[in-house]
């Protein structure tokens, strides 16, 4: 039976990715795992330098098959973790001042994007993904630079509703992936990565590393906005975001029935604790227009939405109809606002649009500039 | 409702004062910060399964990064980097 020490002193003899340092000494080797006479080993690299690091994996796993009793060795890179970069935890604070440690999560800008927003609700199938697409045609009109990330990773909504079958591109740089275009706004959906119809069946830890991935390592270029529909709910994906986009305010989204205000409430409610101040209420499926006689039903009730909004105090930022028009353009993936500019539909979620993007140059209300932290 | 403005670890990471916007400042040293640390892996999961975290008389603080508008992650010299800090959190410890 082989044992971990006998796999690290025949690694001694391999210098570690500084090429100096022995391995076993480099802090750089983890996940040791050995099963039926086989050993599983990974080494921690900068993932830049994978290329140059390949000998030295070589020579890890010839080293660790002449071990007597090997039946095989698999060493496999790895991205550095913040940990094993720091290597021995540094005596005192100063000597990481020059070398802020690297983890994996952050909350810092995203470069070239001004403002992160949310659109979200506590219910599902309110209409938050139709009025977060033409949230975001509508602020393109308004002529600022837009992105739109799709969040909902087990539904994403966004290929359809923006007509997209494409798959995205790798940039220039071979790490990001280059958003795809439609309606002059810049998207990025997990629905572009995989086929429509199959299910992504992912536990917490997945969803928190693809959103990040689908935030970060996204060339989204120069935005003005980038306008994040969320699912429904207040889980895995809602925490990562606030965590790891630094969101200047969320649209909360809701039908005027009681059943879906219930859930706004918690919504709204979540972004409280987590210091996200809100742009305000969307009223959703607010009245039906009858096409053939011209009569209005209030479907879902009406102006629960806004009543709502009076009452925590939250800006109300307007009503769309139920209406036919908006479904069909939706699932042609034409967004109203850009395919029926004129109609009182468009004109609706414009409006929407106008007091979001007016509350972004004064910020929401209730936003405040994040504290100076310093390291001395 | 009061609001961080100020966060700064210093004396060599031994103290974190936070200044907040209501003219409070706090001060609160390394090894508080660490032997109260919310992260799940001091609180468990429940007030039965919290840990008692003792020998840090000597710990210090060598980051100090953002969670979101809403918290802080504090990383220690010993390698603790799990607990987050939120505005109220940090106050609740100054009283």
């Amino acid at each position: 039976m082989v044992s971990r020490d006998e796999v690290m002193a025949a690694l001694a003899p391999v210098p570690g990715p500084d090429g100096r340092t022995p391995l076993p000494e480099s802090g750089a080797v983890c996940g040791v795992t050995i099963r039926d006479g086989k050993v599983f080993a990974a080494i921690a690299i900068d993932p830049a330098r994978a290329k140059a690091m390949e000998p030295m994996r070589a020579r890890a796993e010839a080293a660790i098959r002449a071990i007597s009793g090997v039946a095989g060795a698999v060493v496999t890179l790895t991205a550095e973790s913040a940990r094993a970069a720091a290597g021995a935890p540094p005596a005192h604070g100063h000597e990481t001042d020059a070398q802020p440690r690297r983890h994996g999560r952050s909350s810092e800008p995203l470069p070239g994007v001004k403002h992160v927003i949310a659109v979200a609700s506590g219910k599902g199938g309110v209409g938050k993904s139709t009025v977060a697409c033409n949230l975001a045609v509508g602020l393109v009109k308004l002529g600022l630079a837009v992105g739109v990330l799709d969040a909902d990773l087990f539904g994403p909504s966004m290929p359809k509703l923006f007509g997209i079958g494409a798959k995205p591109s790798l940039a220039a740089d071979g790490q990001k992936l280059v958003p795809l275009e439609s309606c002059g706004v810049k998207i990025m959906s997990i629905g572009f990565l995989i086929e429509e119809g199959a299910p992504v069946i992912w536990r917490g830890p997945m969803v928190m590393s693809a959103l990040n991935q689908l935030l970060r390592e996204v060339e989204w270029g120069e935005l003005d906005v980038l306008v994040v529909d969320m699912p429904p709910g207040t889980g895995d994906t809602q925490l990562t975001m606030a965590q790891n986009a630094p969101l200047a305010g969320a649209v909360i989204v809701s039908t005027p029935q009681d059943l879906a205000l219930i859930d706004a409430r918690r919504g709204i409610a979540m972004f409280g604790q987590v210091k996200v101040p809100l742009i305000g209420v969307v009223e959703n499926m607010s009245y039906f227009l009858c096409p053939h006689c011209g009569e209005r039903t209030d479907v879902f009730s009406h102006g629960g939405a806004r009543k709502e909004a009076e009452k925590l105090g939250v800006p109300f930022l307007g009503e769309v109809p139920l209406d036919t028009a908006i479904r069909a353009h939706s699932d042609d993936g034409r967004p109203v606002v850009a395919s029926m500019p004129e109609s009182p539909q468009a004109n609706a979620l414009l409006e929407i649009a106008r007091r979001v993007a007016d509350t972004l140059v004064v910020g929401a209300p209730g936003a405040k500039p994040a504290p100076r932290i310093r390291v001395l | 409702m009061f609001w961080p403005t100020d966060i700064t670890a210093m004396e060599r990471g031994r103290v974190l004062e936070v200044a907040f916007d209501d003219g409070r400042t706090i001060r609160l040293t390394a090894e508080r910060l660490r032997v109260e640390s919310p992260s799940a892996e001091v609180q468990g999961h429940s007030p039965s399964q919290k840990r008692t975290v003792t020998g840090k008389e000597r710990v210090a603080i060598v980051g100090v990064e953002p969670i979101g508008n809403y918290a802080v992650k504090i990383i220690f010299d010993d390698g603790h980097d799990t607990g987050i800090y939120t505005w109220e959190y940090l106050r609740k410890l100054a009283t």
